[in-house]
Order: structure tokens, then sequence, then C-alpha cells
């Protein structure tokens, strides 16, 4: 239907509008006209042969970037993930027309965009991303790093009157002995998920508290004993670390461009 | 929220009450307790700011520039405040124990299972905090205003 309908308007192309394109599916996803996307526009696919991309017709003055923006790229991107294998592209892509999506971006990469789609076949990314409860990572860090032991007990002792140099040498003593438990409670949850997962991508950590930050493509087969390994883990840091499992997600972290431009 | 888009041959639906990527965390969110910025728009952020493919591997001509406000990568800085910040977290560590604090009462719901309203609720939660969190980060908000380029110019 919605295909049908891009193809009923572009005769008379409107020149104020462009394209938005969210990402590729493949052609027999049909979009819930309810479906919203950046600046509340409604969803469209744009067909060719075996492959359609999701798109939205937006004011070619639109400025994006706002939350809602953001929010309802991913948003949408996720949905889809979860019924169908989707190739999401980067937020902000935007082309001339629906005519340009289906002539200079489907047609020409067709296969290359369908044979990426059927890697995701049956696979779905989820995101493990766990942050350590400061009271327990402290007083861990505390007794298992003797000098920062030591510095602690000169700082209380001075109560009020602590040494600023103190205060920061304790807390860098601290953030490296964060960093090196994030990497190694990082390989801990790789290893333990890896055999269950198609493919790991580590992603950088966001703050500095973060234990844990990896997205994985799981297949549906393994979707249930995958969650439950992160449970397990989960279970066995509790009050060490807040662990959040994020999806199914669109594949982002394991959607690659091919490396060279067509020109 | 609708679903975005259904499989015909699959003839699924994703209802409202089904929720969000981002909402079908279980009872993992309620473990830790440590809530924090990280949550709905946090994590939307990870996800396609610099992931994904990229338009411009593929296609030259009909690449349209729009004004883009971007948010600057966010990496962990080792920093003096970030030092010091620990530093005071560790001082207060000894205050609380010495009050008996322990555990936050964020644990305190810990036990009551994996109910979806609940978790729901705790996510919102961390997602108003979230969106505290990157009220500060905007202000290093970058404006771009790529080239517009149009097929045909």
């Amino acid at each position: 239907m919605a295909e049908a309908r891009a193809e009923a308007q572009s005769p008379e192309e409107d020149k104020d509008t462009v394209c938005y394109v969210y990402g590729i599916v493949p052609a027999d996803v049909a979009t819930d006209e309810r479906a919203r996307g950046v600046g509340d526009s409604p969803v469209e696919t744009v067909m060719q042969g075996k492959i359609a991309a999701l798109v939205s017709l937006i004011p070619h003055d639109t400025m994006l970037g706002q939350a809602e923006d953001l929010v309802a790229h991913e948003r949408l991107l996720d949905l889809a993930a979860a019924e169908t294998p989707v190739l999401p592209f980067r937020f902000g892509s935007v082309m001339s027309s629906e005519h340009a999506v289906r002539d200079e971006l489907l047609a020409p990469y067709h296969d290359e965009f369908l044979s990426a789609l059927s890697e995701f076949e049956g696979r779905r990314e989820f995101v493990v991303h766990a942050r350590y409860v400061e009271e327990t990572i402290l007083r861990e860090v505390l007794t298992e790093n003797e000098e920062a032991a030591r510095l602690h007990e000169r700082i209380r002792a001075q109560g009020e009157e602590a040494d600023q140099q103190d205060l920061v040498a304790l807390g860098e003593l601290i953030f490296n002995a964060i960093a090196a438990k994030r990497e190694a409670d990082s390989h801990t949850v790789a290893e333990a998920i890896a055999p269950l997962s198609v493919s790991i991508a580590p992603r950088d950590p966001r703050n500095e508290d973060d234990a844990v930050n990896i997205a994985f493509l799981v297949g549906i087969d393994h979707e249930q004993e995958f969650r439950a390994a992160v449970e397990e883990i989960a279970e066995n840091w509790t009050n060490r670390v807040g662990l959040r499992l994020l999806g199914p997600l669109a594949p982002y972290d394991f959607a690659t461009s091919r490396t060279t431009p067509e020109e | 929220m609708t679903a975005a888009a259904n499989r015909r041959d699959r003839n699924t639906t994703t209802s409202d009450q089904e929720g969000t990527a981002q909402e079908m965390t279980t009872a993992l969110q309620q473990t830790g307790g440590g809530g924090g910025a990280s949550g709905g728009l946090a994590d939307v952020i990870d996800s396609i700011l610099d992931k994904g493919l990229v338009l411009d591997a593929y296609v030259s001509v009909s690449i349209v520039g729009i004004e883009l406000v971007t948010i600057n990568a966010r990496v962990v800085i080792a920093s003096v405040d970030t030092y010091l910040r620990f530093a005071e977290a560790t001082n207060r560590l000894d205050l609380s124990s010495q009050k008996g604090a322990g555990m936050p009462e964020l644990v305190g719901d810990t036990t009551k299972g994996v109910a979806k309203g609940k978790t729901r609720g705790v996510l919102d939660a961390v997602g108003e905090k979230v969106s505290d969190a990157l009220h500060d980060k905007r202000e290093e908000f970058e404006r771009r205003e790529p080239s517009r380029r149009r097929k045909g110019e």
C-alpha cells in the first residue's frame, strides 16, 4: 500500500520536501500508517525489487536533532527490527526525493543490501550495559588497593583539612582501578555470552562508572538462553553492578557500510 | 506508540503494551539499583549518531544536507573533577556506613518480580534523570551545516 502511494506521488515531485532515510528492509514489509518518524512525519516504504527503504518525506528546511527526533529514528528502526531484518542508517540521512532513493540507493546496491539483510535474518542486536554500584565498587577498590586505602585513611584523619593533592591522587587511583575492573568484567561478560551470540561488538564506556557496554548479535533461536545468561550475570553481581539488557534493537553495531564509496 | 513495520507473511503486531526496545528490559534493571545517567535518550545517542550505514558510502549526488544539531561524541575522560568526585564519594562512604545506611532504598523493589509496569516505572524515572544529565551536555552541542546538494542543481 505504502509503496503504491509513493509511486502515485512521484510524477509531481514536491521540491520543498526531501526524503529522510531510516533504513532498509525486505520488500515484504508493510509500514503501519500510524507509525511516526522524525518531525512526527508518517513513515512510508520505497520499494525496489526485493528490498525497500523506510523513509519519511519532510520539509527541506527541517532542522533535526531534537531529542524527539533521535528517539523517533531509533524507535522506528527498533520496532522494525523486532519483526524483520533491517539495515539501519545513521541519524540524519536525507536524499532529495523518493525517486533518488529508488534509483540511486536501492537499485544500484540492491544485491548488496539484499545479501546484508539475509545476514541479519533471524538475528537481532542486544546491548548489555552495566554500571557499578558506587558504594560497592569503592569498597572493593579500598580493600584491594593498599595505596588507595592508605590515602583514604590519611584523608579521613585530616578531615576538613584534607590535602587537595591527596584527594586528587586518591581519585585517580580509584579511576584507574575501576578502569581495570571494567576491562576484566567486560571480558568476563563477553566470554560468558559469546557462545550464545553470532557476533560481539564492544561499545565505548559511557560513564566513568560503566562496568560493561557490549553489543551482541543474537540468533532468535538462542535468545532465551542469551537472556538467561545475562540474567545470571546480573544475579551474580547483584549490589555490585546495575545491569540493563536493551533490545531487540536494529543491528546498529553490526551493519557496516561498504568501505569504499563508488567514486 | 505504533508498530513500525510488520512483516506481512508473519502476521505479527507490536502493540502499545509491549513497549519499545528501551522499555523491554527485565528485572535486570532493578537488581543493581544504580540508576543514573543511562536510559532512553542516552542509549539512543549511543546507537544512531555514529553507528549504522552511512549514506555517503553509497550515494553522492542526491544526498541532501539538512541542518543537523549533533552532539559531540561523549568519551569518558579522566579529569581532576572526576578524581575529586571519586575521592568525595569515598569519604561519604564512611559516613554512610557509620550510620548503617548500607544499600539505598532503591533495592527495596528488587524482590517484587518482573512486572512490566513496574519496570517501566523505574525506567521512566531513569529517563528523566537522563534528560537532566543530557541537558548539561547540550551546551556542547555543535551546529553543523553541511553543504546543500541536490541533483540537477
